[in-house]
């Protein structure tokens, strides 16, 4: 007799060459439904370290436990969201996403839907949790036409096989709701894709400035700039912030494209480019020339700084490049309760100080002394002539092209979809045999497979109820204990 | 528009009595009586032996009902107070934590109700109903000035996603409630034999059913938001605090469905991580108090 040989399984494992492994490895890794939820419990701690940092929690950690000082400070210093350690997690998870969660799950459940396993066995029923069997004069294939005709009416789809004599029954509802996980899954991706899409192909400017009457360039490449023609705050009696609004106008390479308001909520739009309403402040309008009367500066300030000396003092940077000078403008304290001390300056209103500065190492002045303007007068500062000509009101826009919005709702969509789909069509299945009776007739025995599922098993009551009723025999019911053997759940 | 506030309070009033009355009732159904047994045993020398012995045993029934009852009428006055205010500012109430919290007490009262009905489990109410107390509590804690109904903050001003944004947390907050609740019974129902408890079976899916209304809810206040974000602030994700505590939780729950759908947990382990899943709803929630961020407004 011939010995055939067959290779041992070190010795297939031999020939398998090392990207074969390390594919099969990797593979396993991102199949892993344990290494999984360990990625999304890891990325929760990220999240929720993360989120602890932008409150109080770090620092009341840090004043009950003082040695903990040096490492709340860190934590404070680390940013989560954007961390090498943050997006390794959600890089590996969308990945463990694509393949362990989607292309890896696919066959089987494809298998599940398309070409269920229909045959079982009396063991399999005999340790079902639930089970529900009725008998019935007719020979068997009758009782499991009427079977299969009852659990057509509840809506679900049957299958019979024969075997030994034996009519085997695989019924299921709902069996397409198994694909809602996958448009789940591929959702979470495309929001990521999304976020990538937007930052790689978008732009998003976050103080955008644009004091009344002014004109500022955008950027971005975009051509386009933004003249803010009114800016109006109101408020309500008890002193809450009612509307803020932007009265704007867009220009395209120079030419009035667009007039529009912007407020919280409503932002204005022109193409593609969105301006929101964001924030906004006082602004100081001045005229700077030199001492050959050359001007410098024609224009609105923002005060979108505040003094070092008093926070509570709106302050403006103007850099004036020919002059080499920057022009430190400050306003009068905005908070009217503090007391003098904390105002150093204590200037009145409708004044400016006006503090020089060197722009850059080789400036013409070192630290000159600082002059006190007032609105409608001309001073000498550091041999500039600064008209301190009105103030005014300054808008603070975000900008923003974000083409990775259309693919971040087609995602919501679908994440939304796919888990109501999985959650409120579950898919239902019922295993059962239709045999000779020993006396004669037929008896015919069905399971829910729904093990430790407590719907599942109320809901084959309620099927076992209507089959009961539309074949108007006696069904005899029988529930075992929940932990009943794993062989009882094995299949299917 | 001073009366239908006042009006509206009252009716708040009347629910924080009717819910309190209903938590007791709960408590009452499902601790049960405790019996005291004391046995006199006589020796032959004389010697009287007396042994006492305390067991808990099913509780009146009419108790539970009680409760149900009592919960329906917090519900039905919670939610006239509620209208009351919705017709007293225009829109519901759900801009500060006075609103918030008493929408959130109306609708947790409500989906535990539901599910008291769908499931016919009383004893949940013993672990929801003093949640809800507990919630009442605070309301009444807050300063009387956010009783008072004011315009809405310009970043408040989007009623349609303000709605759909805010109503869809508190929801997704109430069904995590009670798979809270459910968990909570899960693990004294298998640590002690009381046998009038929900089977552990019932409570294990209860838990999880009220996670298929919270996690796919809370999903949906993930993208509401994103999309109220981008409106208002031209992003759709910030990693604001609140934004990210909201993640958290979402992540917390989906472990959850996992672990459960994929792993098979169920019992012990899921009941664990729905008290985890609990904590960070709470932590959310409260989150106003010790966040910066962008969701500062919502505070007290």
């Amino acid at each position: 007799m011939a010995q055939v040989s067959t290779p041992t399984a070190p010795a297939r494992r031999a020939r398998r060459s090392l990207p074969d492994l390390v594919v099969d490895r990797l593979w396993r890794f991102f199949c892993s439904v344990r290494i999984a939820i360990w990625e999304i419990a890891i990325l929760a701690l990220l999240v929720l370290i993360g989120t602890l940092r932008g409150s109080s929690v770090p620092q009341t950690v840090a004043d009950a436990v003082p040695a903990l000082a040096p490492l709340v400070e860190r934590w404070y210093a680390w940013d989560v969201f954007h961390s090498l350690p943050f997006m390794v997690m959600l890089g590996l998870l969308s990945v463990a996403i694509a393949i362990g969660g989607m292309i890896n799950r696919a066959p089987g459940i494809w298998q599940a839907i398309a070409h269920p396993t229909v045959a079982t066995t009396h063991g399999f029923l005999r340790n079902a949790e639930a089970s529900a069997t009725l008998a019935a004069p007719a020979p068997p294939d009758v009782l499991a036409d009427r079977m299969t005709d009852a659990l057509r009416a509840a809506h679900y789809r049957v299958l019979t096989e024969e075997r030994n004599g034996e009519i085997h029954l695989y019924a299921d509802r709902f069996r397409f709701a198994k694909l809602g996980t996958f448009p789940f899954h591929l959702a979470l991706i495309l929001i990521l894709v999304g976020g990538i899409v937007g930052a790689r192909w978008g732009f998003r400017e976050t103080e955008f400035i644009v004091p009344e009457g002014s004109v500022r360039g955008l950027g971005y490449g975009t051509g386009l700039s933004v003249r803010l023609d009114n800016f109006s705050d109101t408020y309500q009696e008890n002193g809450q912030p009612r509307g803020f609004r932007s009265d704007l106008t867009i220009l395209e390479d120079g030419e009035e494209v667009k007039r529009g308001v912007a407020t919280v909520n409503r932002p204005l739009t022109f193409g593609d480019t969105v301006f929101y309403q964001s924030g906004f402040g006082q602004a100081v309008v001045l005229r700077i020339t030199d001492a050959r009367g050359q001007v410098l500066w024609d224009d609105a300030a923002p005060l979108d700084f505040v003094s070092s000396v008093n926070p509570d003092a709106p302050a403006a940077v103007i850099e004036l490049p020919p002059a080499k000078i920057k022009l430190h403008v400050i306003a009068p304290d905005s908070n009217r309760g503090n007391a003098p001390e904390q105002d150093p300056l204590g200037l009145a209103s409708g004044t400016m100080y006006f503090l020089p500065r060197p722009l850059g190492p080789d400036g013409p002045i070192g630290d000159a002394p600082g002059v006190v303007g007032r609105v409608g007068e001309v001073s000498e500062v550091a041999g500039l002539n600064v008209e301190f000509l009105r103030e005014r009101r300054f808008t603070s826009l975000q900008v923003g092209r974000n083409p990775g919005i259309p693919i971040f709702v087609v995602a919501s969509l679908m994440l939304v979809g796919g888990l109501a789909v999985t959650f409120y069509f579950p898919h239902r299945r019922v295993r059962g045999i239709v045999a000779a009776a020993p006396g004669g007739g037929s008896a015919a025995t069905i399971v829910p497979l729904a093990r430790r599922d407590w719907s599942a098993q109320r809901a084959f009551d309620r099927l076992s109820g209507e089959i009961e009723a539309r074949l108007g025999l006696p069904l005899s019911r029988r529930r075992s204990p929940a932990e009943g053997p794993a062989s009882a759940t094995s299949r299917g | 528009m001073e009366a239908l506030v006042k009006l509206s309070f009252y009716c708040f009033a009347a629910a924080s009595i009717a819910f309190s009355a209903s938590a007791v009732s709960y408590l009452a159904y499902a601790v049960g009586r405790v019996r005291l047994r004391q046995t006199a045993l006589a020796t032959s020398a004389g010697t009287t032996y007396v042994t006492r012995s305390a067991a808990l045993e099913p509780g009146w029934t009419g108790a539970g009902r009680f409760g149900t009852m009592l919960a329906w009428f917090g519900v039905v006055f919670q939610g006239v107070s509620i209208a009351l205010r919705t017709a007293a500012a225009g829109h519901l109430p759900l801009s500060n934590m006075y609103e918030f919290s008493s929408s959130f007490i109306f609708l947790m009262g409500l989906v535990y109700l539901l599910f008291e009905r769908s499931y016919g489990v009383r004893q949940l109410g013993a672990v929801v109903l003093p949640i809800t107390v507990g919630m009442i509590v605070y309301v009444w804690s807050l300063p009387v000035g956010l009783r008072e109904v004011n315009a809405l903050i310009p970043a408040l001003q989007n009623r349609p996603l303000m709605t759909a944004h805010v109503s869809l947390a508190i929801l997704a907050y109430a069904a995590f409630a009670v798979a809270f609740a459910a968990a909570v019974l899960y693990l004294v129902a298998v640590r002690r034999s009381v046998a009038w408890l929900p089977s552990p079976e019932l409570l294990d899916d209860l838990g999880y059913r009220a996670v298929t209304v919270g996690f796919p809810a809370m999903a949906l206040v993930l993208i509401l938001g994103s999309v109220w974000a981008y409106q208002a602030w031209g992003t759709y994700w910030n990693w604001d605090p609140k934004e990210t505590a909201a993640l958290f939780t979402w992540l917390v729950y989906g472990v959850y469905l996992h672990t459960r759908s994929l792993r098979g947990w169920r019992g012990n382990r899921s009941a664990v991580v729905l008290l985890v899943g609990f904590a960070a709803v709470i932590f959310t929630y409260y989150g106003n108090y010790f966040f910066g961020g962008l969701h500062a407004y919502g505070g007290v």
